[in-house]
């Protein structure tokens, strides 16, 4: 059995269905996060395992143990919070003591453990501060090792980056991952940013309208969108409408253009679909055994390491993002080009 | 190089006129009381009032009974309205309207009116306590705390509206707090300088009240004793008045200074 596992659980706020049908397993020392668009009932989710509000129906059960009704604080959860949190009152050190002195541990405990953590959160000689005195981003490292420093049995993360620029985010995530492994910490990590539940999880739950749409590894969410919603929703994705001609051998058309796909599942009875393509698996020029459509060039978006080129495919607009090289000539607004793609690049949603 | 925008010097002459009048409404009266009260001896200036009035014992013990009973409105008040406001923001916001309300009774309900109902209710059985001493003294304190409700529940209130308590109470929960760890240990201290000026403006209310004094405990407190030497004797009614005066400001400097300096929790609303 599961770590961590919530079965049929749903939230109802008066009229406002916030979750439901949610039924996830998470493993000891993974870290799952949830990604979806406003109001699609991540922070509910997170909020009941918690303990800060109680499921409409469903089961929660920690480590074997049915928490589902346990108040928050005989939960042994911890919590970072988007806005940090912290207790204007207290210094660093007290912070992080809190924790640990609710639970009557021994001083000399107490001080070890929070040594430990301001080492571990690279804020060694802070401890004496006030949170006032601390960046927007070390504040929050703050309260992570704030909520480490109790060893909670989970720790839960509310979009604990977004209130931070850039730059931070990036090395601030990354610190959460390194130390998320280090301790070999069961984490869960709400996030609207694709690109941070991408890099940190070792498994991505995408939520919409209070449901599940798809659980697997950032590659395979990535990779093998099980729903329209998920592929669209997760990186930049290109929908072309095609006719089916051929069902057996996997031949589509888009505007008489004939498309090569590798069949994952049969097309047989079908006679129109949508064809779905990352913009990274285009090219541009002819190369044979690939598929190949013409367009003209609307616009070229040069963003570093990538060239973003937006084509018009016979009134049909799609993106084609080219690796940057030194030597490679961009191509111009209004030049005919030619893309290809590979059979295995794209995949058929039915209608 | 640019020094901001400019004031015409019409308006800046202004702006300190009337600056100078409200001062001359102001300390007009006060500086033509403490010139009165040194005049106590013909024809020279002394201190004789001011010596008439401290010498009198009764000065000091109702001074300090008031002083004591407005401690323990501080007390009782601090108890009663820092718990209240707290759970009305954090779980009741619905009933904010209705709490606010009945904070502002004192304002709409005359203090005559509220100690004549106070005595009617508690002067007969089941809930005797006009005919002792320590009861009077209680019905004196809770009519207090009524009175400066207004004053006292804004200021806590404004104090939580600077914190995100909803927010710091989950992180409390979630590290194994309970109620009393999270008021005691979070929302008292970090409540100190909302506590603080609403302790004042209670203290400074309480010392200078007569009304619910008079028909409570009468000279015992500070407020009739002033009133009565002020009727009967001008010059150390005058004394009394300055010296009254004086211990409000020493207070609002002393609670300004301490609410600063000692409690540095504080500081980040400042900093915010
Ligand atoms: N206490 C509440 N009372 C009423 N409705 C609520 C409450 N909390 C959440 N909701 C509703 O439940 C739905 C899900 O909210 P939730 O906060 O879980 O979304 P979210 O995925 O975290 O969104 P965001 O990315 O904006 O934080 C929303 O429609 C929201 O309006
Ligand atoms: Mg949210």
């Amino acid at each position: 059995m599961a770590y961590l596992s919530l079965t049929g659980l749903s939230k109802q706020f008066g009229q406002t269905i916030a979750v439901e049908h949610f039924n996830l397993e998470i493993e000891r020392g993974e870290l799952v996060s949830f990604l979806g668009p406003s109001g699609c009932g991540k922070t509910t989710t997170l909020r009941m395992i918690a303990g800060f509000e109680y499921p409409t129906t469903g089961q929660i059960v920690l480590d074997g143990v049915d928490i589902t009704h346990l108040p928050p604080n005989r939960r042994h959860i911890g919590m970072v919070f988007q806005s940090y949190a912290l207790f204007p009152n207290l210094t660093v050190a007290e912070n992080i003591a809190f924790g640990l002195k609710i639970a009557r541990r021994p001083l000399e405990e107490i001080r070890k453990t929070v040594q430990e953590m301001l080492d571990l959160i690279h804020l060694s000689d802070y401890g004496n501060r006030y949170p006032y005195q601390l960046s927007g981003g070390q504040q929050q490292r703050v309260a992570l090792a704030r909520a480490l420093a109790i060893h909670p049995r989970v720790l839960l993360l509310d979009e604990p980056l977004s209130a931070l620029d850039a730059k931070i985010r990036v090395e601030l995530r990354e610190e959460i991952r390194r130390i998320q492994q280090t301790l070999g910490i069961t984490a869960v990590y709400v996030t609207h940013d694709q690109e941070e539940a991408l890099s940190l999880s070792d498994r991505v739950v995408v939520m919409n309208a209070g449901h599940i749409e798809q659980a697997g590894t950032p590659f395979e969410v990535y990779n093998y969108p099980k729903t329209r919603f998920v592929a669209s929703f997760i990186g930049q994705l290109n929908l072309l409408p095609v006719q089916v001609s051929d069902p057996a051998r996997g031949v589509v058309l888009f505007k008489n253009t004939p498309i090569q796909v590798e069949l994952t599942a049969p097309l047989a009875g079908v006679s129109e679909a949508t064809l779905a393509l990352r913009p990274e698996e285009l090219n541009l020029g002819e190369v044979p055994g690939r598929n190949h459509l013409r367009g003209k060039v609307l616009d070229v978006m040069f963003l570093g390491a990538i060239v973003r080129v937006r084509v018009d495919l016979q009134g049909h607009e799609a993106l084609a993002d080219l690796f940057n090289e030194r030597q490679m000539s961009l191509p111009r607004v209004g030049e005919e080009v030619t893309l290809n793609f590979p059979p295995h690049a794209c995949w058929i949603i039915h209608e | 190089m640019s020094q901001g925008p400019s004031i015409p010097l019409r308006q800046r002459l202004l702006s300190w006129f009337f600056l100078f009048l409200g001062a001359l409404y102001f300390f007009l009266p006060l500086i033509a009381t403490l010139e009165f009260s040194l005049r106590a001896k013909k024809g020279v200036l002394s201190f004789l009032a001011y010596e008439r009035v401290l010498r009198d014992p009764k000065f000091v013990q109702a001074f300090t009974f008031s002083l004591e009973m407005a401690l323990l409105t501080v007390i009782v008040g601090v108890i009663l309205v820092v718990p209240t406001a707290y759970w009305i923001r954090l779980r009741l916001p619905q009933l904010r309207p209705i709490v606010e309300f009945i904070t502002l009774i004192p304002f709409v309900v005359p203090a005559i009116v509220l100690v004549f109902g106070l005595i009617r209710v508690f002067s007969r059985p089941p809930l005797l306590l006009t005919n002792s001493e320590t009861g009077t003294q209680i019905l004196l304190v809770a009519g207090y705390v009524v009175l400066v409700l207004p004053y006292l529940y804004r200021a806590v209130d404004t104090g939580l509206q600077a914190l995100d308590i909803r927010t710091l109470t989950e992180a409390a929960q979630s590290l194994g707090a309970d109620w009393w760890t999270i008021i005691t240990r979070i929302i008292f201290p970090n409540l100190r300088s909302a506590i603080l000026s609403g302790a004042f403006l209670t203290i400074t209310i309480v010392m200078g009240e007569l009304t619910m004094a008079s028909f409570l405990v009468g000279l015992r407190a500070f407020g009739p004793y002033m009133s009565q030497v002020g009727q009967n004797r001008a010059y150390e009614g005058a004394a009394l008045a300055v010296i009254s005066f004086m211990l409000t400001w020493a207070f609002t400097t002393l609670f300004q200074f301490v609410g600063r300096r000692a409690l540095g929790g504080d500081q980040t609303f400042v900093a915010r």
